[in-house]
This record gives structure tokens, C-alpha cells and sequence, in this order.
């Protein structure tokens, strides 16, 4: 599981300029680990209603069965008798949902606000950085509570409340990189060359941030899954639809008895973190620009 | 109340041992009391004010109870002892009840405890302020005090309801002296009581805990035991487990753990599961289902939706047996005023398939008769499962349910205010007498008067309410009684709303904690009786 | 430059302002959009109530005031610095406020100092170690606190070291029951401070290690490390004067990031450890409608964290000379 090590990279002799992305991915064991892992989750929430036609919230079992006493639930029954392996199928597709979602949500507005802010600072980067204070101060999750709590908790709202609440960090991130690039000799050199300013946004200042946002796009998505079911554990996930975080929140009053019933998709939380992360890691490595350089 | 009725009351209350009793439990008998000790409780969640008088919450009851005395206790079978009041007569006629006060009761900062407490606290809080005790005590016409220690109310109709509700969470005497003539909501002695009670207050931190200490003075000679209670505010159930196993907190209340973790603590050799205590409550739980739906107006497919619910599954499995299956809203808890006689919704999925066709909502191409919203009393997990069942039962006859989730202000407004729901759950208290918990759930006056926990289905029926009006001024409890049954019957052949189950709430205590629960409004009394058993191994 | 440090910091001054009105206004009729009110939550706690008592509540509490007149109210108080006051608790909000707060910053300082200091130096060995064993074991588990949520960590946590191990209380801030003073109550608060600032650390540490970690090697290959290495000047000296100086730089982004970011994790942390502190408070008061006091901690949350964000601000033209204070 070695993450990045462009140290090891620095000291081996010139590439081609430009390789496939995938084929510098591939290169690393941890990335392939991640990969391999987030396609089987992918997977799973794909043949989700083939291999459980069901409801994953039908009652069709004695309520709880460990894991692996009746073969027709290899992962066990809930307390209500719900079948956790269809749970952790179907809460495959909503809980990647969820994130992949509320990321998108974050990425947009974060990557320009941060860029935008960075690049032209001065009256813009002032009047962004107080937009983006104004939802940073709030902590993210509380506002991320108000709003689910204001609106009713369904899947909609929760996506929402954390698309909303999480894109001012990584719209600092993106500011602070973009302030120091813009400082650099190829920005600078642009600017003196005359290119117009979208331009220099576009293929000078963003590719250089690409692999912190590619990060924190990672991050975001697994810590968009941990915020849903924090918001569970709380109380505040839809009760229609089952994801991952809301059989973590209904398993957890019976965590010191029955602790399968929490754990079960808690692992599966767990995984999908650990793929999304070293997924980023690997991207990180293969999009990073100074490699194409050399 | 005649003895007949206690006795089978008790009978009853016995019965509801979860299995893992703690009953009757060896020595007490033996053992004489041993002073000394401070008791660790948890208070969930934190009260808002410490002064029953004014916010008749659980937590606040809780820790009030023990700062103040009621006129009255109730055992556990329900029957009224002695308190502040001595003894009590109620004239033949029903017209006035006569309360022949304590004698060298002083108030905790040394003030005499007298009559013109009583008559205050009626006339300016319970007849005012007080959240319930205005239907209780709304016919009493004049408080006269002949003598410090005597105080006789006038009614202008009979009403026996009064002696159910005169403990000191149900009307609680607030001291005179420190409160005439201020704004009584905004007391700063509710945050610092001053009361009669076996402790005295100490402290309140806010987020942390309330301390009370022994009363040097207390009436009740030789008592209380313990020197010191403190209550702690644990937020998370788990947490409250994970104290009481520990042995860090030794008491706590009102079902503090999940149930299926209280079946796992009952088995410790250190812990206790309690069920008695809770009474006075004798909790409740159904669903409310809005008369005014296009579907939900029709009483055949009320009456299909009570047959399709397994009532013993939400006892046995929704609530892991900590409840029992209800067949009318008055529970058994109740004795006399319960009826068992009452048309009864068995679990038949046909009959309610049957019922639908009937009413002409025949299941579509894709299965679904029609659909429905559910909103569920935001009160934890158990209520929530209790929706989640019921979207899995209607399904199976063909009835598409959508469950929203909200906190208790949205709750409120939406079913008690707005009305804006299908199918709503909640769980009432329906005290010692229907009068007091049971009625607000269908009297008409109610409805749409976003007034919360009353009548939620929206139903109207002149009968019915005519019947109430009429038990609330007979003054023999046959006639009552009487009443009450033939409430019941019409109310469950209407079914604006059905019974689920009665709730069996449960307290947890150390094993050497003794004599915890003696009363049957214990929770909202006072642990003047309790004591820590030093000789016990734990 | 004086002049310059002047206008910098009337200009914050006045941005600070800014944006805690803007809090105000925002939160004030976001919060207002929220169904029911302060007395249907009393009214419901208390089991019962009638309409007259409600009415009675709500007089009491201003609610019977049009909206915009309670604007403006709430407008005019916190102009001369009153937040206003809790109904629910029957004190002023800066009061209570005042109790909680210190409990909360104990906790976030504990828990941030944990993570940073424990998170970094985990990531500098990691880096150091890059594409060894240790590297993968540092980063695994890191990863493994990180995708682990936190309030299960919490949970599992106190069944470890409380219930099992017997070594920490399992909740709360103070023994009560013993009454310590002195420092033997400063020792006790920390036995308390221990579980909740680990569990909340610990997720932030998984952050602080990778950032660390991904800076390092980052910083390592920049023109200006290989200059240095090539001037003959020892690696120690390197990784102390020039990486961590600028790999500092993510990790203090990061810490002014996460003030609110961990405000809102205590809300969990507090809750499974009956901590004291604001996040629980602002998590209650948000289901008991107590508006006044939810605005309030919001503000005062806000006011931390434009505090701590001038202070990364500066601490940038600190760690890293090219670039300059804003404006």
C-alpha cells in the first residue's frame, strides 16, 4: 500500500514527456489496490437490484442473525429482521451517490472561488474570501445540521447540506496554492507575454493545483460518506432510503450486544474510504506536473 | 378506588416483569436502612427549569420530585398517601375537597410551609400557568383557608380527577414568599428551587449536572438517607450504558439505554432493570390517523390498516418486549377504567385486503392501492423502527408509505398545528385517570389548536365529547367508569386512532442501591426512601 | 511599513465586522425559516399544555413579535454587544456562552495540538521513510483512523479504556462526586480531557500525517531543496530550515480551516462524552428552537474563527517571505 514517492521518481532517468494517465495509475500497487477495491463497490451498487430484488428494507428474516448462522444472509439480519448483505448493496449506490454528489456540488464551487480569488486578488479575492468566511465560520457541520434540521432530513437535503458546507476549504486550498503560483516565474512570464487571464487560469495556474484538488476531491467524497453518517448517527438521515450511514446510526444502539449489525456497513464505510483515498493518492502521483516536465 | 381494583391492578403490574425482574428482590425486607452516601443519577436530557409547578417535563419532574413534596404520594398501586396533606375528605356531594395540612413543615430557607402556599399556588399557577392542571382543577370556583393548616376547594361540579393529580410533579406547591407578586415564568427560584423536599438544592451546572443535598429538617423523621444526589446530563445512550456498567452513575430513568442493551445490563450482577415506577404514567403508544385524508376519512380503511398491523411484533420485536400489545387507549394500567370488552383489530392481512376492495381502493398494475406519508414521534430509534414497520405492513396490503424524519417543533406544528400529515405516532401518558391523559386524544376542542400531544387524528364526534364533558362532573366513580367504557367502545369502532402497544419504560439501578422504587409515581417523587446497601459485595 | 500595518489591520477590523453581521443577517432568517418555535418545544416537552400557556410562552420569549421587529431588536442588542437572551435557560446568552466556551476550547486545543503535533511527526517519519514498510503502516493506519467514523472510534473508545480497562471516566469533564479543587482538579479535568480529545484527534490526525507527508515529498523536489543539496549543506539542515518551514505552510492552512471544522466534530464528541461544551449546546438549542442562543454561539464561533484565520494569515508571511499580508 506505498503511497507516492516522487523522490524515487526524481532520481530516475527522463520519460516521455506524456504517458496515459492510466498507465502511470497502473504503475502504482496502491492505486491498482484502490482502484480494484472502488470497482468492486461500484460494482455492487451497479448489480445492486439484480443480485437483491428486493427491498433492502423488507423484513424477511428472523431479526438477528449473525453473520454466516443461515446461509440464506451470509452478512446476518438487522434487529428488524432486515437482510444486511441487500443493505450493503443498495447502500452502496446511495452512499456513493451521496458523495459523489455533494463533491461535485463542493468542487465547482470551491475550485472558482478559490482560483478566481487567488489569481486576481485584490477587490475579487476580498469580496470571495468574505463569502467564503461568511460559510466557513459557521463549523460546516453544524451549518450542515441547521440546514437538514430547517429542511427535513431526505436524501436531497443531506447531498445538499454537504455540497453547501464543505467547498471553503478546498476554495482556500486551491486560493493559497494559486497565490503562491502566481508569484512564480511561469505565471509571471505569462502575464508579461500577455495571455489573456482565463488562459493563464486555465493551463498555467489550475493544472499546477490539479493534485491538490484531485486530493481533496478523494477526501471530499469519502468525508462527504462520513458526514451522512455522522448526520445518522444524529437522527438526521432519510428514513426511505438505505445507505450506509443510516444502518451504522440504526445499528449502533445495539453495538455492545449485537455489534455485527453497526460494523457490517461500517466496513464498508471504511473500504470505500481507504479505495477513494488511495485512489487519489495514485491520481495524485500521475497528474503531477513536474513528472511531465522532466 | 376500591381495594378489588388495586389488587388486580397489582397483579398487573407484577405481570409486566420483563423477564429479567427485579421484583420484589431479596433482602429488603430484612435490612434496616443505612444512611450516608451520594447517590449518582443521570438526568436526560437536561431540564429547563427545576419548578414542576411550571413545566410539567419528565427531567425536570425528576429531579423536582425530590426539592418538593406533593399534597399527596401515590403507592404502587396507585392509592393516595399522605404528603403535605395529611389526611383529606371529600364531602358527599362532590362539591368540596378538604386538605388537613402538615403540621412543622418549613420551606428549605426556614419559611412555615401553610395554607395560603396552597391557595396561592392554585389560583395563580395551576388555574394559570400550569401545562395540565388547568382541565383538573378548572372547577374549583373558590379556595378557602379557615386555618393555616387547612384548605378546602369549592367546585362548582364533582371532580374526582383532583386526587389523581395532586403529587408533587401533578401540583406542585411553590413557596408563597419568593413568589407573589413576581413573574412567575421568569422566577430566578425555578433555576434555584426552594422547596419542602427531603433534599435541598445546591447547585445547577449547566451542561453538567444538578447537585442536591440532604435536608437536616425534613419532616419525615429519619429520612432521607443519602447525603447528596447529583444528577448528570449524559447525552448518548451508549455513554449512559457504558456509566451505569462502570458504576459510575448508580440510577437512571425513563427507559436510559437501548433496550436491547438493557436485557445485556439486566444480566450484570451489579445492575437492576426496575419497570415499576412509571405507573402514574401508564404510557401509551399509537398512531394517529388524520380523519381529514381522502383515503383516512373512510372508517373501512382505518379499521384495514389496524388489521394489517401485527400489534405483537412492534411489543415483541420493534420494542424487544418492552411493551405490550394495546387493544383500547386506556391502558390496563388503569384498572376499573379500562375495558377489555372494547371491538378488537385482529392481524389478518386478508381481512384488510378485503376492506380496502371495499371501500373501492382496489391495488393498481403495480400493486399500490394508494399512498401515504408517515411522520413519526422524534423521540429515538424505537419510535422510528415503529415507522419503519409500519411502511413494511402497509405495503404488504398494497399501501405505498413515505416516512418523514423532523425534530419535536416541526413534529408538533405539523400534526398538532398545521395538520399537514397522514399517519402520525406518538405516546401519551395517560395518568391514574382517563380524565387526565386519556381524553385530550379525542375531545373535538382540541383539534388544530397547535396545542402539542393532544388530539392529533383531528377527530370530531359529538357524543364523544358530551361523554367527557359528562365524566368530568359525576361525582361517584362507577359513573365514571361507566363513562369511560362507553368512550372507549365508540372510539375504537371509529379508530381515528390505533393502539399499539403499552410502553413499558424501565429504570436501571446498582443492585445495592435499595428501595429505589416505592412509589408509583416514583419517577417524578422523591428518593427520600432510598439507601446504599454498604454490606452489599458491589 | 507602519502605515501598512495599520491600514492592514483597521481593514481587518472592519472585515471582521463585516462578516460577523453578515452571520447575523444569514443565520438570523435562515434560522427563522426553521418550522415551530421555542414554545411548542417546551409545550411538548412538558407532555401537555394549552393554548393559553403557550400564548403565555410565547409572549414571554418576544415570539409574538412580527418577525422584522425581532430583527431589528436582535440587531440593536448585538450592537451593543448583547447576544440577547435564552428563555429556555432563563439567562443572558453571553452567559452561557461564557460556561461553556472554556470547555470547548479546551477540547479543540487538546485535540488539534494532538493531531498536529502527533500527525505531523508521523508524517515527517513516513515521508522519510517513503515507500518503506513503516511508510505503509504510518499511512495505513492513519487512513484507517480517518475512514473510521468518528463517533464509533468515540464509542469503542470508552468500552476500551473505561468500561474495560477501567483507566479513564467514561464522560463527563469533573469527578462532582469528589469535589477536588486545586490540582488535583486540574489532573482530574485532564483524566476527562483524555478519550474525547483522542477520539477527535485522531481524525484529524489521518489529515495531518498525509498533508505532512504529501508536503515533504513535495517540498523535497522543488528547485530551491536541490539548489541546497547541491551548495553541499547537510540534509539535516535541510529538512528543519527549508522543508518544514514550507511544508508548514498546507498544515497551517489546514489549522485555519478546521476551527469551525472541529467545532462541528465536537458536537459528536461532546454528545458521546457529555462534554460540556458549545457544539452540544448549539446542536440542543437548534431542537429546542432557542434561537437567541443558537445565533449567539454561531456568532461567537464565527468571531473564533476570522481570529485564528488573521492569525494564519500573518503566520503565512512568517513561514514563507514571498508572500504578503493581503492588501
Amino acid at each position: 500500500m506505498s503511497l507516492a514517492e516522487p523522490l524515487a521518481a526524481a532520481a530516475t532517468a527522463q520519460r516521455p514527456a506524456r504517458r496515459g494517465l492510466s498507465a502511470r495509475l497502473l504503475r502504482k500497487p496502491s492505486a491498482v489496490a484502490g482502484l480494484v477495491l472502488l470497482s468492486a463497490i461500484l460494482a455492487m451498487a451497479a448489480l445492486a437490484d439484480v443480485v437483491y430484488p428486493l427491498d433492502p428494507l423488507d423484513m424477511v428474516g428472523t431479526p438477528f442473525l449473525w453473520p454466516g448462522a443461515d446461509p440464506d444472509f451470509p452478512l446476518g439480519t438487522d434487529m428488524m429482521g432486515r437482510d444486511i448483505a441487500s443493505g450493503v448493496f443498495h447502500g452502496a449506490r446511495v452512499s456513493l451517490l451521496i458523495g459523489a454528489v455533494a463533491t461535485l456540488m463542493s468542487l465547482v464551487i470551491g475550485v472558482g472561488v478559490g482560483a478566481v480569488a487567488g489569481f486576481f486578488r485584490g477587490r475579487a479575492d476580498h469580496l470571495l474570501m468574505h463569502v467564503t468566511e461568511l460559510f466557513q465560520t459557521i463549523p460546516p457541520f453544524l451549518f450542515a445540521i441547521v440546514i437538514v434540521a430547517i429542511l427535513q432530513p431526505t436524501m436531497t437535503t443531506v447531498v445538499v447540506a454537504i455540497g453547501l458546507t464543505s467547498w471553503p476549504s478546498l476554495a482556500r486550498l486551491v486560493r493559497a496554492e494559486v497565490l503562491r503560483l502566481r508569484d512564480g516565474e511561469m505565471v509571471q512570464a505569462s502575464i508579461v507575454l500577455g495571455l489573456s487571464d482565463a488562459r493563464i487560469i486555465l493551463t498555467h495556474v489550475l493544472p499546477n493545483v490539479m493534485a491538490p484538488i484531485v486530493v481533496s476531491a478523494s477526501i471530499m467524497v469519502a468525508s462527504a460518506i462520513l458526514t451522512e453518517s455522522s448526520l445518522a448517527f444524529l437522527g438526521l438521515g432519510d428514513p426511505n432510503i438505505v445507505s450506509w450511514g443510516s444502518m451504522v446510526g440504526a445499528g449502533r444502539e445495539v453495538l455492545r450486544t449485537d455489534w455485527y449489525v453497526a460494523t457490517v456497513p461500517g466496513l464498508a464505510i471504511v473500504a470505500a474510504v481507504l479505495a477513494l483515498n488511495l485512489l487519489g493518492d495514485g491520481l495524485n502521483d500521475a497528474l503531477d506536473p513536474r513528472q511531465n516536465r522532466r | 378506588m376500591t381495594s378489588n381494583a388495586s389488587r388486580s391492578l397489582l397483579l398487573r403490574v407484577a405481570s409486566l416483569a420483563v423477564g429479567v425482574t427485579a421484583l420484589f428482590g431479596g433482602t429488603a425486607f430484612a435490612q434496616a436502612p443505612q444512611n450516608g452516601g451520594t447517590l449518582t443519577a443521570i438526568v436526560q436530557p437536561e431540564p429547563v427549569t427545576l419548578t414542576s409547578a411550571i413545566n410539567t417535563a419528565a427531567p425536570t419532574g425528576f429531579i423536582s420530585g425530590n426539592v418538593f413534596d406533593g399534597l399527596v404520594d401515590y403507592d404502587l398501586n396507585l392509592n393516595p398517601k399522605p404528603a403535605l396533606a395529611e389526611r383529606w375528605e371529600v364531602a358527599p356531594d362532590g362539591l368540596s375537597i378538604t386538605f388537613f395540612l402538615r403540621r412543622g413543615v418549613t420551606w428549605h430557607d426556614g419559611h412555615p410551609f401553610t395554607s395560603a402556599d396552597v391557595k396561592w399556588t392554585l389560583e395563580n399557577v395551576w388555574k394559570t400557568i400550569h401545562p395540565r392542571n388547568q382541565a383538573t382543577f378548572g372547577r374549583v370556583t373558590q379556595v378557602e383557608t379557615p386555618d393555616d393548616h387547612t384548605v378546602v376547594l369549592r367546585l362548582s361540579e364533582p371532580s374526582l380527577a383532583i386526587l389523581s393529580s395532586v403529587n408533587s410533579n401533578g401540583a406542585q406547591v411553590l413557596p408563597k414568599h419568593l413568589y407573589a407578586g413576581t413573574d412567575i415564568l421568569n422566577n430566578p427560584h425555578n433555576l434555584k428551587p426552594v422547596g419542602t423536599g427531603a433534599f435541598v438544592f445546591k447547585e445547577w451546572s449547566k451542561g453538567n449536572h444538578v447537585i442536591l443535598e440532604r435536608n437536616p429538617n425534613y419532616w419525615d423523621k429519619g429520612k432521607p438517607h443519602l447525603d447528596r444526589i447529583v444528577f448528570k446530563v449524559i447525552p448518548d445512550a451508549a455513554a449512559r450504558a457504558a456509566a451505569l456498567e462502570k458504576g459510575d452513575v448508580q440510577y437512571a430513568v425513563f427507559s436510559p439505554v437501548p433496550l436491547k442493551d438493557a436485557e445485556r445490563l439486566a444480566k450484570l450482577p451489579n445492575l437492576k432493570i426496575e419497570t415499576r415506577g412509571y405507573e402514574w404514567l401508564s404510557p401509551w403508544l399509537f398512531f394517529d390517523l388524520n380523519v381529514d385524508n381522502p383515503y383516512l376519512k373512510d372508517v373501512r380503511v382505518r379499521r384495514a390498516i389496524a388489521h394489517a398491523i401485527d400489534r405483537k411484533a412492534i411489543s415483541n420485536i420493534v420494542w424487544y418486549g418492552f411493551a405490550k400489545p394495546a387493544i383500547s387507549p386506556v391502558p390496563t394500567t388503569l384498572g376499573a377504567f379500562h375495558d377489555a370488552t372494547v371491538p378488537q383489530y385482529e392481524f389478518d392481512t386478508k381481512k384488510a385486503e378485503a376492506l380496502l376492495d371495499e371501500a373501492g381502493y382496489k391495488r393498481g398494475p403495480d400493486g399500490v392501492r394508494f399512498a401515504l406519508t408517515h411522520d413519526f414521534i422524534p423521540y429515538g430509534d424505537d419510535y422510528k423502527r415503529t415507522g419503519e414497520y409500519l411502511k413494511q405492513a402497509l405495503k404488504r396490503v398494497g399501501i405505498e408509505v413515505t416516512i418523514r424524519s423532523q425534530d419535536t417543533a416541526a413534529f408538533t406544528k405539523r400534526v398538532y398545528g398545521d395538520r399537514d400529515f397522514d399517519i402520525s405516532s406518538a405516546w401519551f401518558a395517560a395518568f391514574s385517570d382517563p380524565q387526565v391523559g386519556v381524553t385530550r386524544a379525542y375531545w373535538s376542542g382540541w383539534v388544530g389548536k397547535n396545542t402539542p400531544w393532544t388530539n392529533g387524528s383531528g377527530y370530531r364526534n359529538p357524543e364523544v365529547d358530551a361523554l367527557i364533558a359528562q365524566a368530568q362532573g359525576q361525582a361517584r366513580q362507577e359513573d365514571r367508569i361507566a363513562t369511560f367504557k362507553k368512550i372507549q367502545q365508540i372510539v375504537q369502532t371509529d379508530l381515528p386512532s390505533i393502539p399499539l402497544a403499552e410502553l413499558k419504560f424501565f429504570s436501571v439501578h446498582a443492585a445495592n442501591l435499595k428501595d429505589v422504587v416505592t412509589h408509583g409515581d416514583q419517577i417524578y417523587g422523591s428518593l427520600k426512601d432510598a439507601w446504599f446497601d454498604k454490606t452489599a459485595s458491589n | 511599513m507602519n502605515r501598512r500595518r495599520v491600514r492592514f489591520w483597521a481593514g481587518r477590523v472592519a472585515h471582521m465586522a463585516l462578516v460577523v453581521l453578515g452571520i447575523a443577517v444569514v443565520n438570523f432568517f435562515l434560522l427563522h425559516l426553521a418550522p415551530g418555535d421555542a414554545a411548542q418545544v417546551l409545550a411538548g416537552e412538558a407532555g401537555s399544555a394549552t393554548p393559553e400557556y403557550m400564548a403565555a410562552l410565547r409572549r414571554q420569549f418576544g415570539l409574538d413579535q412580527p418577525l422584522p421587529v425581532q430583527f431589528v431588536q436582535y440587531l440593536a442588542n448585538l450592537l451593543t454587544f448583547n447576544l440577547g437572551f435564552s428563555f429556555r435557560h432563563g439567562l443572558p446568552v453571553l452567559e452561557l456562552i461564557g460556561q461553556r466556551l472554556p470547555a470547548t476550547l479546551l477540547l479543540m486545543v487538546a485535540s488539534i495540538g494532538f493531531a498536529v503535533l502527533a500527525g505531523s511527526a508521523l508524517g515527517v517519519v513516513a515521508a522519510r521513510n517513503a515507500g518503506r514498510l513503516l511508510d505503509t503502516a504510518i499511512s495505513t493506519l492513519a487512513l484507517l483512523f480517518y475512514a473510521t467514523p468518528v463517533f464509533w472510534i468515540g464509542l469503542v473508545l470508552v468500552v476500551v479504556f473505561s468500561v474495560g480497562l477501567d483507566w479513564l471516566p467514561v464522560g463527563g469533564m469533573t469527578s462532582v462526586e469528589a469535589g477536588y479543587t486545586g490540582v488535583a482538579y486540574a489532573k482530574d479535568v485532564a483524566r476527562h480531557l483524555v478519550l474525547p480529545a483522542a477520539t477527535l484527534g485522531l481524525f484529524y490526525l489521518a489529515i495531518y500525517t498525509r498533508l505532512m507527508r504529501a508536503a515533504m515529498l513535495e517540498v523535497t523536489t522543488q528547485d530551491f531543496i536541490r539548489t541546497a543539496v547541491a551548495k553541499g549543506l547537510k540534509p539535516r539542515r535541510i529538512a528543519l530550515r527549508h522543508v518544514l518551514r514550507n511544508a508548514l505552510l498546507p498544515v497551517v492552512t489546514m489549522l485555519g480551516v478546521q476551527v469551525g471544522s472541529i467545532l462541528g466534530g465536537a458536537v459528536l464528541v461532546e454528545t458521546i462524552f457529555a462534554w460540556p461544551g458549545l457544539g452540544r449546546l448549539a446542536f440542543e438549542a437548534l431542537f429546542q428552537r432557542d434561537l437567541n442562543l443558537l445565533l449567539g454561539i454561531l456568532l461567537c464561533s464565527s468571531a473564533v474563527v476570522v481570529i485564528v484565520n488573521l492569525a494564519v494569515d500573518l503566520l503565512y508571511t512568517v513561514l514563507d517571505p514571498r508572500i504578503e499580508l493581503a492588501r
